[in-house]
């Protein structure tokens, strides 16, 4: 396993991502024209360019910034293959093929056009393209996962077993989680064995089924769930909260008592939070620091042993931010955003 | 005349600066690889560091001939 070249051009990509100046020169920009114009000056040049023939507006930016994903991730792909990183960096790009059924399904379920959902997929996993698109061309849910059974594609199993609850209920959340636990488990169960690789991607699987699940309790918390009913979208695995100190948090009444009940853990963070927020139950405003704080843990790989998988989770991460944040200014310019509102929403690392 | 020992210390004084060269070389020419395949601009620096270990050799070179020219 050569991790000194597979650390050498991670590296190496890692130089060419927009640093803060960059950013701040995007953010500077008047309006969507001249930011597509600055972007041509990035790295996202031939991606631009290929999306400038079809769109225009954010639009433009969306597909250019799938397209600049998807080819990324692909190329890295390309020169991992065969390796240990493989593995990897699969675990990391399998979870695009959990968001692309999990947009496929959502799409499906509030009957949008083929078009529409198209617009929202990122095809980085090992689900490609063209099966993306067959699988979007299915008329309703129940299809799309008899697709995937019949392709043999392992998603179809989580959502086969869920899908008569599903047709019971109604309910959509059944099956995105669902689908989560089994990305999750699948990804824990890969990396079981321990070893220095291994323990760098547990950890931060298991950071983000922590994020995941707070998440999901402030939600629930919010929407005054029923904790009996909400157990049932959490998921096991976490760093930190097991499932006995999740299930004590579903528990509790308001947003503010699951934060003061927080410090004693590494979300002490969250207790900066201002209490208007947390009064209005604004959690929007608690994920977007546990988004952070997931993003800085994955970019902080970097410092890790260069002769090991540390390198790639930093640019995993790093990358995934960078996309965000151009995604966050292209949004914000649509919506005329104050310049030093929109700079608060933007993440650096 | 000379003993086994002589061409023998010559031998060893050359092969533990070649394995060491070749092994260092190895490790740079893979990571250097990797580097100029994303920044072909660090080419001219990628080259001169993978040049830096073979005064390593060349050091086990020097010994080995010191000792078949000065032990008698």
């Amino acid at each position: 396993m050569d991790w000194g070249y597979i650390n050498a051009r991670m590296r190496g990509m890692k130089s060419r991502l927009l640093d803060k100046r960059a950013l701040d020169n995007l953010v500077m920009q008047p309006d969507l024209e001249s930011l597509i114009a600055d972007l041509e000056k990035t790295p996202y040049k031939p991606d631009i360019i290929e999306a400038k023939v079809q769109y225009s507006g954010v639009l433009c930016i969306e597909y250019a910034l799938r397209k600049n994903f998807t080819r990324t991730f692909r190329k890295i792909l390309q020169f991992v293959k065969e390796e240990e990183a493989e593995k990897y960096i699969n675990i990391f790009l399998h979870r695009w093929d959990v968001q692309n059924i999990k947009t496929i399904l959502r799409g499906k379920n509030i009957h949008i056009t083929n078009e529409e959902i198209l617009e929202c997929l990122v095809p980085a996993g090992e689900l490609d393209e063209a099966t993306v698109i067959e699988l979007v061309r299915q008329p309703d849910i129940r299809a799309v996962i008899d697709m995937l059974a019949t392709w043999n594609i392992r998603y179809s199993k989580p959502l086969t077993g869920e899908y008569p609850e599903y047709a019971k209920s109604g309910d959509l959340a059944l099956l995105e989680c669902a689908l989560d636990e089994y990305y999750y488990s699948d990804a824990l169960e890969q990396v079981k064995i321990p070893s220095y690789n291994n323990g760098l991607i547990l950890n931060i699987i298991s950071l983000e089924i922590d994020v995941v699940n707070l998440r999901t309790i402030l939600r629930m918390i919010r929407d005054h769930i029923d904790p009996e009913e909400a157990k049932k979208y959490l998921i096991s695995g976490g760093k930190e909260l097991d499932r006995p100190q999740l299930d004590y948090l579903l528990t509790l009444h308001s947003i503010e008592d699951v934060v003061k009940e927080l410090k004693k853990t590494s979300y002490r963070f969250l207790a900066d939070v201002s209490p208007s927020a947390m009064r209005t139950q604004k959690i929007s405003v608690i994920e977007k620091k546990l988004e952070k704080f997931l993003v800085q843990q994955g970019v902080s790989a970097f410092f890790g042993d260069p002769l090991s998988v540390a390198s790639v989770i930093g640019y995993f991460w790093a990358k995934y931010n960078e996309i965000t944040n151009i995604r966050i200014i292209s949004r914000c310019k649509t919506a005329d955003f104050p310049l030093d509102q929109l700079k608060e929403e933007l993440v650096y690392v | 005349m000379q003993g086994w020992e002589v061409p023998l210390g010559a031998a060893i004084a050359f092969a533990a600066g070649a394995f060491a060269t070749g092994w260092a070389q190895s490790r740079i020419g893979s990571a250097g690889a990797g580097a100029i395949a994303e920044r072909p601009e660090t080419a001219g620096s990628i080259i001169i560091l993978e040049a830096i270990p073979e005064t390593l050799v060349i050091l086990g070179f020097v010994v080995a001939a010191m000792i078949i020219l000065m032990v008698k």
